[in-house]
């Protein structure tokens, strides 16, 4: 098709949900000013207008409560759509996601199931500072009974999106903050993504980088200054952490014998440590030719100066200056 | 408490040095003085001491293993005294609490004594997969990676290499033939040969200037000189000696070429020292000559065949190789008449010698033979131009064929 139609990553996360919740009443979104204000990012901007305001529900400004309602709606046989505003203030909703969420499906035997989706934006780079820029997914990674997502294009985003309402199960939803302006082909009608596949955004053969959200936009950039160099870069984007495609990634690094492990999240106890280990234990360990190398945030709390808040988080060069150390040859 | 054995550090820019070959092996007795190990430096090897008596309780480096200077190499101590299993990164790791120590005691006992050190390999996992399904022992394999590690890119030349040996008859493609050739490891001197001369090479503009000499009173100077010499020292003058001699005294009159270039700097020695260009096993070393425009050709005689014979014997000290102003490169034992010396930096000049036959050649309307000598000239272009340089070059020619100048 000559034209494919363009969106920014915002307007496929919330054409996805006018969609779904135009096929199915139990569909409904709630969260802190996602009414007439549109949310903290403008995503449920205008929903309103269409669904009014039972089935775009703004709550009182307690995540505790808006995460304890959601999974009291989703056992009753609701399919709510929750947003923080903050990926960060999962942690007044910790309780509900991970002690009651996560665990009751498995508790009753099957016979409750949580169809949740918890959207939240996280990541840095809005001079939010250090309570509004974390990347704390895989603290929801570590909990069994959650999926966690992190698409990084609108494509992705629609995609996923869908299937994590339809999926019984609750799914937490991350949406990096920087990402939704960024355009992209996204199709217009209804569409589903497997949850637990993950895409090769880049084809290539010296290196493989698995990169999560922004970061494989990053890696994109940087394979491009590599391969003037002559280093031919596969980068695998996982979109979903929980469940992951780690048969992808090993495919992949067996082919290439390097792998460079990229996110936003603190490097040390982030999900890139799993990623490395499930590599290692792989077949593709004997395979590898350089050590497995991690790329992540820096152990501080996110700066509010633009330029320290930058110099946190991996960029194009440091990810350039990884691959060539990985590739070392003499 | 366990002494500690350091790598040396024998010059301001020794970094790392190779272990050759250790004299003592683990728990030998070893007394103050006593020759522990050989030691590679850039140019060098040099026998470190054991600055303690006891017994030598841990050895960490094996040959061939590199080790930055003053890294612990080992440690010397009572017999049966904890030290620990690796070598302890950094100085303050060897400081061990007493208690801990003796927890460790006991295993350290089974340890060290434990026979010849083994070298671990460092291979990537998919080099050792392939060394496995091929048959490749790992440790015959120089590996290009950090540190040595060996890479599949490795494994796969070696893989490569042994098909072509087990079907020598099979016909050879190109690759096959390539790889096996044989590989060696650019490493120690010749390293470092490599990099200055690439150094030089592309750094300074060389011009090289070409001359004749006639040695025939030279000839006379060293015949008549040589019992004399040969009484007083016991060493033989040869030609060498009168060159050097020559070369320091033009190098005295023309301090313009007496000179080092240091970044924005040009700076002009007091002293006149002569380095020598000297083949060794696998390369080259240059001693220098220290104040050679001081000397006479009896104490030049002297120390430059001490040097020589350091320098075959690969005993030279780093001071023995510091400090030359000047290098002179001899290759008048081939046959080789002219040749581009490269300059040895930071020096400003070096003096190519090559050998003396006899030639005919025309003296007040006649030819007759002579026994000619070149000289080829190299100088730094950004320091010095091609005017002074030759007039350089003509003084030595001047003193080398009238000598006598030399003994005023």
């Amino acid at each position: 098709m000559s034209t494919q139609r363009e969106l920014t990553y915002l307007e496929a996360v919330r054409e996805c949900m006018s969609q779904e919740m135009r096929v199915n009443e139990d569909v409904f979104i709630m969260g802190e000013d996602i009414g007439l204000y549109g949310g903290a990012f403008g995503v449920t901007r205008g929903m309103i207008e269409e669904f009014g305001n039972e089935r775009v529900r703004n709550t009182p400004i307690s995540e505790a409560a808006i995460a304890g309602a959601a999974v009291g709606a989703a056992m009753t046989g609701m399919r709510p759509i929750v947003e923080l505003q903050f990926s960060d203030f999962i942690t007044i909703a910790t309780d509900q996601i991970v002690n009651q969420a996560a665990k009751n499906r498995y508790m009753f035997g099957g016979k409750g199931k949580v169809p949740l989706v918890l959207r939240t934006p996280s990541g840095s780079g809005t001079g939010a500072a250090a309570q509004h820029s974390q990347s704390l997914e895989a603290w929801m990674a570590h909990i069994p009974g959650l999926k966690v997502i992190q698409p990084s294009t609108g494509y992705d985003a629609k995609g996923l999106l869908k299937a994590a309402i339809d999926d019984d199960n609750p799914v937490i939803f991350y949406e990096h903050k920087l990402l939704y302006r960024t355009k992209g082909y996204v199709p217009e009608e209804p569409y589903s993504l497997p949850i637990g596949k993950a895409d090769i955004k880049r084809q290539g053969t010296d290196v493989t980088i698995v990169a999560t959200a922004i970061m494989v936009h990053k890696a994109l950039q940087a394979a491009v200054e590599l391969e003037k160099e002559g280093i031919s870069v596969e980068i695998i984007d996982p979109r979903t952490l929980v469940p992951l495609d780690i048969e992808t990634i090993i495919e992949s690094v067996k082919k290439t014998g390097r792998v460079v492990v990229v996110h936003e999240a603190v490097k040390r106890g982030g999900f890139g440590g799993e990623i490395a280990s499930l590599i290692a234990e792989s077949e593709a360990f004997d395979y590898l030719d350089a050590p497995i190398k991690r790329l992540g945030g820096k152990s501080v709390p996110i700066p509010y100066n633009p330029v320290l808040e930058k110099a946190a988080i991996p960029q194009e060069r440091d990810i350039i200056q990884a691959v060539k150390e990985t590739v070392f040859r003499r | 408490m366990a002494t500690a054995v350091f790598m040396p550090k024998l010059s301001m820019t020794m970094e790392t040095g190779t272990v050759i070959q250790w004299f003592k092996q683990e728990g030998d007795h070893v007394r103050e003085g006593d020759v522990l190990l050989e030691v590679l430096t850039d140019k060098i090897n040099i026998e470190v001491e054991s600055y303690s008596t006891g017994t030598l309780l841990k050895i960490y480096y094996g040959h061939d293993q590199v080790v930055p200077v003053n890294h612990v190499i080992g440690y010397v101590g009572d017999a049966g005294e904890a030290v620990p299993d690796l070598p302890p990164s950094s100085e303050s790791n060897i400081a061990k609490d007493s208690t801990e120590a003796q927890h460790e005691q006991k295993d350290q006992q089974v340890s060290h004594f434990a026979g010849p050190i083994t070298q671990k390999i460092r291979a990537t996992p998919v080099a050792r997969r392939i060394a496995r399904e091929n048959g490749i022992e790992l440790g015959a394999v120089i590996g290009s990676g950090p540190n040595g590690r060996v890479q599949k890119a490795d494994i796969e030349l070696a893989v490569a290499a042994q098909s072509k040996s087990a079907s020598s008859l099979a016909p050879t493609t190109a690759k096959q033939t390539e790889a096996a050739n044989r590989r060696v490891k650019l490493d120690g001197m010749r390293k470092v040969i490599a990099e200055r001369m690439a150094a030089s090479a592309y750094t300074a503009p060389h011009v090289t200037l070409t001359t004749e000499a006639d040695m025939s009173r030279v000839v006379e100077v060293r015949s008549t000189l040589l019992p004399t010499i040969e009484k007083m020292t016991g060493a033989r003058l040869s030609y060498t000696e009168i060159i050097v001699k020559a070369v320091a005294s033009a190098l005295a009159r023309h301090s313009n070429v007496n000179v080092s270039l240091k970044e924005d700097v040009i700076e002009h020695h007091e002293s006149v020292n002569i380095g020598l260009a000297v083949a060794v096993t696998n390369g080259l070393v240059v001693p220098v000559l220290k104040q050679a425009d001081r000397k006479g050709l009896a104490e030049l005689t002297v120390e430059s065949k001490r040097l020589a014979s350091l320098a075959r014997e690969g005993r030279l000290l780093p001071d023995d190789m510091h400090g030359g102003t000047f290098t002179i490169s001899n290759l008048g034992m081939y046959a080789i008449d002219t040749f581009t010396p490269i300059i040895n930096q930071p020096e400003s000049a070096i003096l190519g010698v090559g050998r003396i036959h006899e030639k005919p050649v025309g003296v007040a309307g006649q030819i007759v033979l002579r026994p000619m000598m070149s000289l080829s000239l190299s100088f730094d272009h950004r320091v010095m131009d091609g005017a002074p340089a030759a007039a350089f070059l003509q003084e030595i020619k001047e003193l080398l064929e009238e000598p006598y100048q030399l003994l005023a």
